[in-house]
Order: structure tokens, then C-alpha cells, then sequence
């Protein structure tokens, strides 16, 4: 019996010891993750997309901007990533998602204090290789660059100024509706950031 | 039973994955080069240490019966520990290793050296296994990493080391290319040791 409650309350106590450093731990390290987890994941797509010349770090510089509240009342928040030359906001990006031929397509859009995309890229899919895949590529995402408004950003069989990629139209409108859902929120956003 | 010659014998003796020929998952999957093998390296190292050191200090406490949970657990939070702070702070590395950092708590070196020597022996003791181990270990996949990326990518931590006419025996850097790599290593060793004796 005394060896029984020992074992009891050696283990509990070393759990308990162990669960104790992980919280703190983990509560320690959680800026710099989350730091990390943007700048490598969104990152690379930020320096596409945001125009050159600006001399702050968009990731450290994030601006959350609140979208209004979802049904439990909790704040929808959004992060707006600025480039900014001598304080100044000269462009800013986020990220918007569409749903493509394989699942989610999200993508970093860029722009300008004025509406005009300056630029887009395509931070995650999993669209078919070589074909939906190719919505990635160059040739296709700056077709996006100096576009503006809802009505240029559209694929070009529905007037737009977009072409989309051969074999891949639902990779294409995804990527589109993406662009076209963040073109959506730009007043309330730059009303929020300028 | 000296410290120094328990740190040492993890060196060339008993090296873990060379000539105790444990913990061979992470020796075969992560050294496609120096860099990988290195970080992988440093990791089981830290938790090769810290855990040794905790088993050691409570030899006397744990019960035997419930020993390898109170082990486990104890190597698992070492574990997470590196992963949080791994992902914290060199990301890309963490990215690499990716599945095989929390793998490390199976890692046969560090439960071994455990139960095998540090529930049996005091701190310092301990801590000079642990170390001499974790050093060994990491030497070894530094060691392999460094081979099978001059002879797969044609570079050192990432450093060119072949001519621009090389090219590349994309098959080292492939699960086939640790297995050959591993064996001519064994083999090279055992011809030493043969020699030596």
C-alpha cells in the first residue's frame, strides 16, 4: 500500500513539475513563434508584393484591424502588414482566401494608399501540380500588378483584365475571387490603417 | 570510472550510432547535410544532458516500478522545451527537422543512457555521459550530414567545395545513399579498431 501511494504521488508530482515549466515555457516563447510563423510563411510573399523602397519591417509593424464580430460576439481581426517610407504608409498588404480546385488558395495582396493593386502572390495552395499550380508563377500573378477596382480585376471571358491559366480555370477564379474579396475590403481597412 | 573516461567514451568507444548503433531514425533521415546534422545533433545533446542530470538527481526517488513513465516524462518535457524554443528562435532549422524533434523522445540513446547508466550513477557521473554521448552523437550526424551533402550537393554546411564540373550523386542524399554512407563509416571504423587491437 505505501508503495502504491508513492508511485501515486511521485509521478503526479513529476507531471505536475513538467506541466508547470511547458506552460511557462511556452507562454515565454509565444511572441517570437508567432513572429517566426509570419515572417517565413508570409514573409517571402510580403516582399513580392508590397513595392520596393520602403524601409521598416512590415511583419514587426503589423496592424490589426477589427472587421466587426462574429456570432459569439468575439472581434473578427484582420492583420494588415504596412510598408511605410519615413513613417510615412506608402503601401500595405493582407491576405485574402478563396477556395480552388483542391481547397483553400490564400493569397498576400498588396496596395497602394489609393486602391491600385501592387501586387499579389500566392502564399498557400494545394492546387495540381503543373497545372492549377502554375496560378504561382509570374506570368500569371502580375497580370494583377496596377489593377483597380472590381471591375478590371476579373478573368478576361468575363471582361476582366485577368487571363486566366490554360487548363486551370478554377485555380484562376479562386485566385481571383481572393483578390477580388480583399479589393472588397479596402475602404473599411484603409479607413482603419491611413 | 572515472568522469573523464565516461565522457570520453562516447567519443570513439561507444559512440551511439556508429558503434552502439542506436538512434539510427534521426542518423539515417536528417543528415542529407552538415547543418541538419549538427541541429539534430545539438538537440538530443541538450536533452541528453538535462535529462541524465534530472534522472540521476532522482534516482532515489522514483520508484522502480514506475520508472520509464517517470522517465519519459521528464525526457518529453526536455523535448517540447527544445521544440518551443527551437521554433522561437531558428525556424528554418525547425522546419527541416520538422517530425523528428518530437521524435527525440523515443530516441533510443536517451532512454537508454537513462536506465542504463544514469539511474544507477550520481550527478556528475551522469552529466559526463550525457555530454560525452550527446557530443559523439553529434559528431557522428555532422560527420555522415557532411559527407552525404559534399558528395550529393557538392558543398559543406552549404560551403562549395566541388569544382563546377561536378556533378552532383543525387542518390547520397536519398535514404539509399545513408544506408551505403553508414556502412562504409561502420566499416572503416571497425577496420581501425581491428587494427588497433
Amino acid at each position: 500500500m505505501r508503495d502504491l501511494i508513492k508511485m501515486v504521488v511521485v509521478l503526479t508530482a513529476i507531471c505536475g513539475t513538467s506541466g508547470l515549466v511547458l506552460s511557462y515555457v511556452n507562454e515565454a516563447t509565444k511572441a517570437p513563434r508567432e513572429y517566426q510563423l509570419l515572417k517565413f510563411v508570409k514573409g517571402p510573399s510580403l516582399k513580392v508584393v508590397l513595392p520596393e523602397g520602403y524601409d521598416n519591417d512590415p511583419i514587426t509593424d503589423k496592424i490589426q484591424v477589427k472587421l466587426g464580430t462574429d456570432e459569439k460576439g468575439q472581434p473578427i481581426l484582420k492583420d494588415v502588414f504596412p510598408a511605410k517610407k519615413d513613417g510615412k504608409i506608402v503601401a500595405f498588404a493582407y491576405d485574402a482566401t478563396a477556395s480552388g480546385y483542391h481547397g483553400p488558395v490564400s493569397l498576400m495582396i498588396g496596395f497602394a494608399p489609393d486602391g491600385t493593386l501592387t501586387g499579389v502572390s500566392v502564399m498557400t495552395h494545394s492546387e495540381t501540380p503543373g497545372l492549377g499550380a502554375r496560378i504561382t508563377e509570374p506570368a500569371f500573378t502580375r497580370q494583377f500588378a496596377k489593377l483597380k477596382g472590381l471591375d478590371q480585376v476579373k478573368l478576361s471571358t468575363q471582361g476582366g483584365r485577368i487571363d486566366a491559366v490554360s487548363g486551370a480555370t478554377i485555380s484562376s477564379t479562386a485566385a481571383v475571387t481572393a483578390v477580388q474579396e480583399a479589393i472588397k475590403l479596402f475602404p473599411k481597412i484603409k479607413e482603419e490603417v491611413l | 570510472m572515472s568522469v573523464l573516461s565516461e565522457f570520453t567514451k562516447g567519443l570513439w568507444k561507444e559512440v551511439p550510432p556508429f558503434r552502439l548503433v542506436l538512434g539510427l531514425c534521426p542518423t539515417l533521415a536528417v543528415t542529407t547535410a552538415a547543418k541538419n546534422g549538427l541541429g539534430m545533433g545539438l538537440a538530443t545533446t541538450f536533452v541528453l544532458v538535462c535529462s541524465n542530470i534530472l534522472v540521476s538527481l532522482l534516482r532515489n526517488v522514483i520508484p522502480s516500478k514506475v520508472r520509464i513513465a517517470g522517465f519519459i516524462v521528464i525526457i518529453a518535457s526536455f523535448v517540447v522545451i527544445v521544440e518551443l524554443v527551437m521554433q522561437a528562435y531558428f525556424y528554418p532549422l525547425f522546419k527541416v527537422l520538422g517530425i523528428f524533434i518530437p521524435l527525440i523522445v523515443v530516441n533510443c540513446i536517451i532512454l537508454g543512457r537513462a536506465e542504463a547508466f544514469a539511474s544507477k550513477n550520481g550527478l556528475i557521473l551522469s552529466a559526463a555521459d550525457g555530454l560525452g554521448m550527446g557530443i559523439g552523437f553529434t559528431m557522428s550526424l555532422t560527420f555522415l550530414g557532411a559527407v552525404r551533402e559534399w558528395m550529393g550537393s557538392g558543398s559543406v554546411f552549404g560551403v562549395p567545395l566541388a569544382g563546377p564540373h561536378f556533378q552532383p550523386f543525387a542518390i547520397m542524399l536519398k535514404p539509399p545513399g545513408a544506408f551505403l554512407c553508414l556502412a562504409v563509416i561502420l566499416a572503416i571504423m571497425n577496420l581501425i579498431s581491428a587494427k588497433r587491437a
